[in-house]
């Protein structure tokens, strides 16, 4: 089951030359080389910032979903991990997908999603109970952007939208 | 699928952007909940601090290539370093530059 989540990124990459970003086509810089980038800088952060999510469900949506966690406080640079928790109240199989937000939305651009759980359908048995990882790593080019003075919260926010009951 | 981008978050501003890695597939085994329950538990009892319970994440990531809900990679180009250079820095790397903008 590797090839799943590999498969997955052809996807998302034609997906962002299609929207692209900021109107743009290029290929930003991949996490991976912006951490390898910084270690080799030997980049040091200070600021702590707190993370801290929002979960909700469209209209319609049987699911209890929510974050497994209140917050997580995390300086620039350092990868991170949060959990989400999903649960299909109902008596039949339904399958969801989710989208997310960050705010403020001046940091968004700062907030990388390494992996996670959006974007692709998901499909929960009846009473079924997951747990649904997102793994994060905000830019230490956050630190050094004077807009960014003011931020001390960002916070991740999800919807969990339904696609198929069966 | 297809995402226009329309429907989700069209109207907020910045358009949603994938994940990099593309996306977990769930652990609906529930493979790996020991180890989510240890980095939660840390993280609850260390004032929810990503650094303190760093270990506990990477045993969590760890456990999902093991079970192949994760595609393997060495932990370091996810921003695991190791071991030997942690909060004890040395003076050398406490002068590092930081980034000039």
């Amino acid at each position: 089951m590797v090839g799943g989540s590999y498969a997955a990124v052809p996807l998302y990459r034609r997906f962002c030359q299609a929207t692209g970003y900021g109107g743009t086509i290029q290929r930003r810089e991949s996490v991976e080389e912006k951490i390898a980038r910084h270690a080799k800088d030997g980049t040091v952060t200070e600021r702590e910032i707190a993370v801290q999510f929002n979960a909700d469900v469209a209209d319609g949506m049987p699911w209890k979903f929510t974050p497994t966690q209140r917050e997580v406080r995390v300086k620039p640079g350092e990868s991170a991990l949060a959990f989400y928790t999903a649960e299909n109240r109902s008596s039949t199989p339904i399958t969801g997908v989710s989208t997310y937000n960050v705010t403020p939305m001046k940091a968004a651009v700062y907030f990388n999603k390494i992996q996670c759980f959006c974007f692709e359908e998901q499909r929960l048995l009846p009473g079924e109970q997951i747990d649904m990882p997102v793994f994060f790593y905000i830019d230490p080019e956050f630190e050094t952007d004077p807009r960014m003075d003011d931020i001390n919260n960002i916070i991740l926010s999800y919807t969990f939208f339904k696609v198929s009951e069966d | 699928m297809s995402l226009s981008g329309g429907a989700f978050g069209g109207n907020r501003g910045l358009r949603p952007v994938p994940p990099e890695k593309g996306v977990f597939p769930l652990d609906h085994l529930h493979q790996c909940d020991l180890e989510k329950k240890d980095y939660l538990n840390c993280l609850k009892s260390s004032g929810h601090q990503s650094e303190k319970c760093r270990q506990f994440s990477k045993k969590y990531l760890e456990c999902r290539m093991e079970k192949n809900l994760m595609a393997r990679q060495d932990m370091s180009e996810l921003g695991f370093r190791k071991e030997t250079e942690t909060n004890g820095e040395t003076s050398e790397e406490k002068n590092s530059k930081r980034i000039e903008v």
